[in-house]
């Protein structure tokens, strides 16, 4: 009876020891490396399953973010020409050569992050983030001509302008919210685009009605620390929402994707309450997928342990954001909250649908990327989808006891389940650069080539994270190629 | 002598103390340590089993996203907590620290049993 007592006082008393630790325990994400000097590279380092192997057919590249091929099936890759960071440099088009140098194609302008390329009947289609002048879907011909086909889209706040991919006659591309969880703060500010776009929020693509929930700040836009601003959801910076205020909807919108017909005509909803959907494919039996980057724990919303989301998408739904994860309601759940702050009250009076059931959910800050889908026997897992994972940000985006990401998922999109597929050696994981060795980085875009016997993966390179700012590597992309072993 | 006898008396109790911490701080550091079981490294799991399908998929929806592949990440790695499975079960039930629990309306009695058969399966993978 006495050791049962004491049994029992160890047991609690080691349930408040795991909680306090966790608590004071520094984060330990996979960008926080130091003394980085070159980017080696050495396939060795890299496990697969039995029966494939990879290697690099380019290197050197500053912060590739997408890779499509022509009809001959020679593949081109865009660079970014902006990462978090606040790091500029010139957007490109790349034709990637046989002997793995570059010959360039077309420049964008300042405008970037370019985020996605792909190829259809003789152009290029780009989404150009479009953090300084507003998000625009551009068309360049092989000889380098540019079209805008789209422009102003609302990508001057933390996401931007994503995808593209053609099916059916349209275009479709995924647009980004201003926020992380429906209020502009502080976090917005640490960013860089408070200051520059202080009127900047989100859009809501149908009416929606607030609850009236207001969020306290310090006042970064003035220099008085006394001064405290009231933010409500879809508002400007320091605007207080009121019960039952209605907030108008309108295209183009925040967290959407959205379509144009490539014949020209006007926009068209497809669905919207998407965080960041980032990466959009389609099955083998043509059905539309995208990836969507979920809640970070920061800003004046903080939303703990949201696991980033792979969604099948179905025409006019709404997904959720900013008051559901992954399909699951976030309001007074002690999964979501964060262990420093309060229990989540709901923004919104009210729901236009119940969220889908996702298709599959990752680690919490993977930042899920572009993905696709295997449709040969000739690389095997035929009808799984391949998700590039680009891994955390902590601690920037919150706390974690390990990296998360930086690797191949493949996934079964029938059951959900989640199986690495391509990953660093060694006894954790983690990227390249932290766990000094030579094998992934940043893996931002996983494509398959035209026959579907490979598949290639943009790796970003090295980008060092810490509480106080973002360090991007530049000319340390790199493209691998993996294929199946010949017996 | 009075002096060494009550020593003799508290020394046994002492030494289950002592035994206690010792198991609970290994436990601790135990969880700590992450153990890779997945596709790439060691190959596919065993899943000849219907329940441990059924528990990868459980797995999935409620824990993948803490403990990725049973690694560690947002929470400690689970591959390689050899708590035995009853309290694995009262962890997920009740929660412990920043983790939260999960009642039978999320994880019903059915479901808790696949996801240890599961646990166990992926802890075991060589």
């Amino acid at each position: 009876m006495k050791y049962t007592k004491l049994l029992l006082f160890l047991f609690f008393l080691s349930a408040f020891y795991l909680n306090s630790c966790y608590r004071i325990r520094s984060p330990k994400g996979g960008g926080e490396i130091r003394d980085f000097n070159e980017r080696k590279i050495n396939v060795s380092h890299i496990a697969l399953p039995e029966g494939y192997q990879i290697e690099y057919i380019a290197q050197g590249l500053t912060y590739p973010s997408g890779i499509t091929f022509d009809e001959q099936g020679t593949p081109y890759v865009i660079e970014a020409g902006y990462s978090y960071g606040e790091e500029w440099t010139e957007p490109k088009l790349l034709r990637i050569n046989a002997d793995g140098e570059t010959t360039l194609v077309a420049k964008g302008d300042k405008n970037g992050p370019w985020n996605g390329i792909t190829y259809y009947e003789g152009n290029f289609y780009i989404a150009e983030g479009g953090q300084l002048n507003g998000g625009r879907i551009i068309k360049i011909s092989k000889e380098g001509n540019v079209e805008v086909l789209v422009d102003n889209l609302p990508s001057y706040g933390d996401h931007h302008t994503n995808g593209p991919i053609i099916m059916d006659g349209y275009l479709y591309f995924g647009q980004g919210t201003a926020t992380n969880s429906g209020i502009v703060g502080n976090d917005n500010a640490k960013f860089g685009w408070l200051e520059r776009k202080p009127e900047f929020h989100d859009i809501p693509c149908r009416d929606l009605t607030l609850n009236g929930i207001n969020f306290e700040s310090k006042n970064a836009l003035t220099d008085n620390p006394d001064d405290v601003t009231e933010t409500g959801a879809y508002l400007p910076y320091g605007t207080s929402s009121e019960k039952n205020q209605v907030v108008s909807g309108s295209l183009p919108c925040s967290g959407s994707i959205l379509r144009i017909p490539l014949s020209g005509g006007d926009m068209e909803l497809v669905a919207w309450g998407l965080r960041n959907p980032f990466g959009l494919a389609v099955s083998p039996d043509s059905k539309l997928f995208i990836t969507e980057n979920s809640f970070d724990e920061r800003g004046s919303r903080p939303i703990w342990g949201s696991g980033d989301v792979l969604w099948e998408i179905n025409t006019g739904k709404w997904y959720g954001w900013p008051d559901f994860a992954a399909g699951k309601s976030i309001v007074n759940d002690e999964e979501f909250k964060s262990p420093k702050d309060k229990k989540l009250k709901a923004i919104l009076a009210s729901y236009p649908n119940d969220p889908p059931k996702p298709a599959a959910i990752f680690g919490v800050h993977a930042s899920v990327c572009g993905f696709d889908f295997s449709s040969s026997d000739r690389f095997g897992f035929k009808g799984e989808a391949f998700v590039s994972e680009f891994g955390d940000m902590v601690p920037q985006v919150g706390k974690g006891l390990a990296p998360v990401g930086f690797k191949i998922s493949k996934v079964n999109i029938k059951t959900g389940v989640v199986e690495d597929f391509a990953v660093n050696k060694g006894n954790r994981n983690g990227p390249a650069s932290w766990l000094k060795s030579s094998g992934l980085e940043r893996p931002v875009a996983a494509k398959f080539n035209p026959s579907g016997n490979a598949l290639y993966i943009v790796d970003f390179g090295v980008m060092a994270v810490n509480k106080k700012s973002t360090r991007p590597y530049k000319k340390t992309g790199v493209i691998w190629k993996i294929t199946k072993k010949q017996k | 002598m009075e002096n060494y006898q009550k020593t003799k008396m508290i020394k046994p109790g002492l030494t289950k103390f002592i035994k206690t911490v010792f198991l609970l701080s290994s436990l601790f550091l135990t969880t700590m340590c992450a153990s890779r079981k997945s596709l790439p490294l060691k190959g596919p799991l065993d899943v000849s089993n219907n329940k441990v399908t059924a528990g990868q998929v459980v797995f999935m929806e409620y824990c993948y996203k803490c403990h990725p592949s049973g690694e560690a990440g947002l929470g400690p790695a689970l591959n390689s907590n050899p708590a035995p499975g009853f309290l694995k079960r009262f962890q997920v039930r009740h929660g412990l620290g920043v983790m939260p629990s999960f009642k039978r309306n999320e994880i019903s009695r059915d479901d808790m049993d696949k996801l240890i058969a599961y646990m166990k399966a992926l802890r075991h993978n060589k």
